[in-house]
């Protein structure tokens, strides 16, 4: 028996630790856990809930926007206010080109190394790669001469030894099977991916004033002045330049990202029977397309047990089904006493012990839905989605599970998504997905502009007395909540949810655990001291502690340990 | 920069080619002091075209999407270092990459630093200066606004900015209706 400790493994900052221990090549026990305290939300106690949202969006880096989101839908609910359309449709707007941004960096920048060798790349024929990379998309960035200067990049890289510098890089790992073709045309779009994600981000802040901390909410709308004639305003000039911006993102998920998403899921498809973990599946609608947010354009609701038959809708932050179904447990985090709480009523106080495997061992609460450890991400918004027949999703799952599969030389299936591999796939759908609807809302806010409708906020005004209020978001990694108390119009409690709470959660009173340390039991292990196959689960959820818990380490220690006792 | 990328910019904003980027948490005390400098910047200089200040939070690897395009980038951001709280501390150019393959942390977001200056190095051959300002925190607890030593450090900080952007050939120059910055995150006030 081999106890593995890996601390911290994200390639974002954050201390999540996962030990594991593996018998016979195999993990049979699984801890995921975080080292820093969560604690930024009582910052926010006695504060006017107009600005609650110009500090949650600080609780991380990597997701303000979704943060800012979040809780000014929380206020509205709070107060039962309605946004104008123009507002939904900004905020709409914002939320699909931080998604596209967030789906391509995690894709090329934060997981591809998990499973392209790089120092496999000088090996490569370019030509070939040119004609792969050419037989699955008609990009233009695609050929030999392109390839040609990646690779003559990497070799230098290579030479120089800071290969290093790339962390958790196992290279010549025997779980590393791309041809080096396909690891050369990978690396290529992997560094043309970044003038993407930035041009996604360049919506973000035409919209929002600002990136990566926008300015432009307002609990009841948006502060963007609409005037097509003013140069001063939100105008047709920026209004094209914003669609410019969008359909080359959107080209580039369509034509690199998915074909090369099917393309490595093609070369490792041993990885869609590995990694299934929690099979109850969680999702939030979200794209209203209306002032009251009673309609979506992408819908929510569970799945349980891994049967798309079971499906069960959330209408929307009201429905009960999501609003009284929610509770996070204490039982082994570090956190004072045991069982759940309601997040209306939730506490945060602390209370730490040492790393215990049958007590606390982690800052990250345990988030259970009708007592259940849910998964959140893009998979479960996809098999949500796909289970209620949303054509969207259904068209772009469709499409990829085919180029899959040819390339498989196998047929890989929708039941095939419940796996590490399928958590990729549906990751690079839901971008085409939310590209899709990309140009739709942005169809609709000029539609409605049009109509001569210029309006972009109710004010809201506070009551005296106590009020509740729930705000969601489905986020790039999944569900988020912001639960938010008032009393006489002063915040008098607010706890944040977020997804990587659900699926990096600790097990909970009932000894249940996880997804993160669910998904991990099975998972073959070739080498203890480089476990690339843990990394490869864990990644594909697209881990950020940030927000659960902020990660600031003086002591001077390595970026990242394994210990294998 | 490649044919490629220079193809890609045809549309949006162009990139400036100098970039001041703050980088810390603003509720995690000390942490806030890269957005906190870039804030007295703003407020008490006006800055060339050619430079463009952006508080960047804690990115992770985004940040590597901020550096591509750039001839020069200025990072401002809590360093953990052994000298006194305040003490403010300059690596330039190859001393952060030789800091960073010897694993020390040059700061507490280095490991998204090191490897965002690595992508910028491969896509485009990355900014060809970079200089790293920093400030030993006292405290990195959750809470609003900077300690005495840190917040003492920040005004001299942006001066060293200023004068670095001047060798940079972008000198700012003082405003002359310059008003005291005060962040929304200092603490002082109600936000």
């Amino acid at each position: 028996m081999t106890r593995i400790s890996i601390d911290p493994i994200t390639r974002i900052e954050g201390h999540l630790r996962i030990d594991a221990v593996v018998e016979g090549g195999k993990v049979e026990e699984a801890w995921a856990s975080c080292g820093m305290w969560r604690g930024i939300e009582p910052i926010l106690l006695g504060r006017d809930p107009r600005e609650a949202w110009f500090f949650t969006q600080r609780f991380c880096g990597v997701c303000t926007t979704v943060h800012a989101i979040a809780s000014v839908r929380a206020v509205e609910d709070a107060l039962k206010l309605e946004v104008p359309l123009n507002a939904q449709l900004i905020r709409n707007l914002i939320l699909i080109a931080h998604g596209l941004h967030d789906h391509i960096v995690h894709f090329y920048h934060l997981s591809a190394l998990d499973w392209i060798d790089v120092t496999t790349i000088p090996k490569a024929d370019p030509a070939t790669a040119a004609k792969i990379a050419q037989s699955l998309s008609d990009w233009p960035h695609n050929s030999a001469q392109e390839m040609a200067a990646v690779q003559k990049r990497v070799v230098g890289l290579v030479e120089s030894g800071q290969l290093g510098i790339f962390a958790n890089g196992y290279w010549g790992h025997s779980a590393m099977k791309l041809p080096p073709e396909v690891s050369l045309l990978a690396l290529a779009h992997y560094l043309q991916a970044l003038e993407y994600q930035r041009k996604a981000n360049q919506v973000v802040g035409i919209l929002g004033g600002k990136t990566p901390h926008i300015q432009n909410l307002t609990v009841g709308g948006v502060m963007n002045a609409i005037n097509l004639d003013s140069q001063a305003a939100m105008n047709m000039d920026r209004l094209y330049m914003m669609k410019d911006l969008l359909s080359e993102v959107i080209s580039f998920v369509n034509d690199v990202y998915l074909p090369d998403a099917c393309a490595i899921a093609g070369f490792y498809p041993e990885w869609f029977e590995i990694g299934s973990g929690v099979k109850d599946y969680l999702a939030v609608p979200d794209l209203p397309t209306d002032s009251a947010s009673t309609a979506f354009d992408l819908p929510g609701g569970t799945i349980l047990g891994g049967d798309l038959a079971s499906v069960h809708p959330i209408t929307g932050s009201r429905d009960p089904y999501f609003r009284d179904a929610v509770v996070e447990d204490v039982t082994h985090a570090w956190y004072r006493g045991k069982g759940a709480k309601a997040p209306f009523v939730g506490e945060t106080i602390p209370d730490y012990t040492d790393f215990q495997d049958d007590g606390k061992y982690s800052w990250v609460k345990a988030p259970r839905f009708q007592g259940k450890p849910m998964q959140v991400g893009p998979l479960s918004s996809i098999l949500v989605a796909y289970a209620q027949k949303h054509e969207s999703t259904v068209k772009w799952t469709d499409l990829a599970l085919g180029r899959v599969s040819a390339i498989a030389k196998q047929p890989v299936t929708i039941h095939h998504m419940h796996s590490t591999m399928g958590r990729y796939v549906a990751r690079a759908v839901r971008c085409a997905v939310l590209g899709e609807h990309a140009l739709r809302h942005w169809q609709l806010l000029v539609g409605n502009i049009a109509k001569g409708d210029s309006s972009v906020c109710n004010p809201p005004t506070f009551p005296k007395g106590r009020i509740e209020g729930m705000g969601f978001h489905e986020a790039p990694r999944g569900t988020l909540s912001h639960w938010i108390v008032a009393e006489d119009g002063k915040i008098a409690n607010y706890q944040a949810v977020v997804p990587t709470t659900w699926n990096a959660s600790p097990r909970d009173e009932g000894g249940a655990r996880g997804p993160y340390e669910a998904s991990l039991l099975g998972t073959p292990v070739a080498d203890a001291t480089k476990p690339l196959e843990l990394l490869r689960t864990v990644h594909s959820f697209d881990p950020c502690m940030a927000c659960a818990c902020h990660t600031l380490d003086a002591s001077g220690n390595p970026i990242a340990t394994v210990n294998v006792a | 920069m490649s044919p490629h990328q220079r193809e890609h910019r045809s549309h949006g904003e162009a990139v400036a080619p100098i970039a001041v980027i703050g980088i810390g948490n603003v509720l995690l005390g000390d942490d806030g002091f890269g957005p906190t400098v870039l804030e007295i910047l703003a407020a008490g200089w006006v800055l060339p075209d050619t430079v463009e200040l952006i508080d960047a939070g804690t990115p992770g690897l985004d940040l590597a999407g901020l550096l591509c395009g750039r001839e020069a980038v200025l990072f401002v951001d809590a360093v953990a270092a052994p000298e006194a709280p305040g003490t403010l501390l300059q690596y330039r150019d190859q001393q952060i990459a030789e800091a960073l393959t010897l694993q020390v942390r040059v700061s507490p977001h280095d490991p998204a630093l090191a490897e965002a200056l690595a992508i910028a190095r491969l896509v485009d051959g990355g900014p060809e200066r970079v200089l790293l300002v920093g400030a030993v925190p006292q405290s990195v607890e959750v809470g609003l606004g900077l300690s005495e030593a840190v917040k003492a450090a920040s005004a001299e900080a942006a001066a060293i900015v200023a004068n670095a952007l001047a060798g940079w050939g972008a000198a700012p120059h003082r405003r002359t209706d310059a008003v005291a910055s005060s962040p929304w995150w200092s603490g002082e006030g109600d936000g």
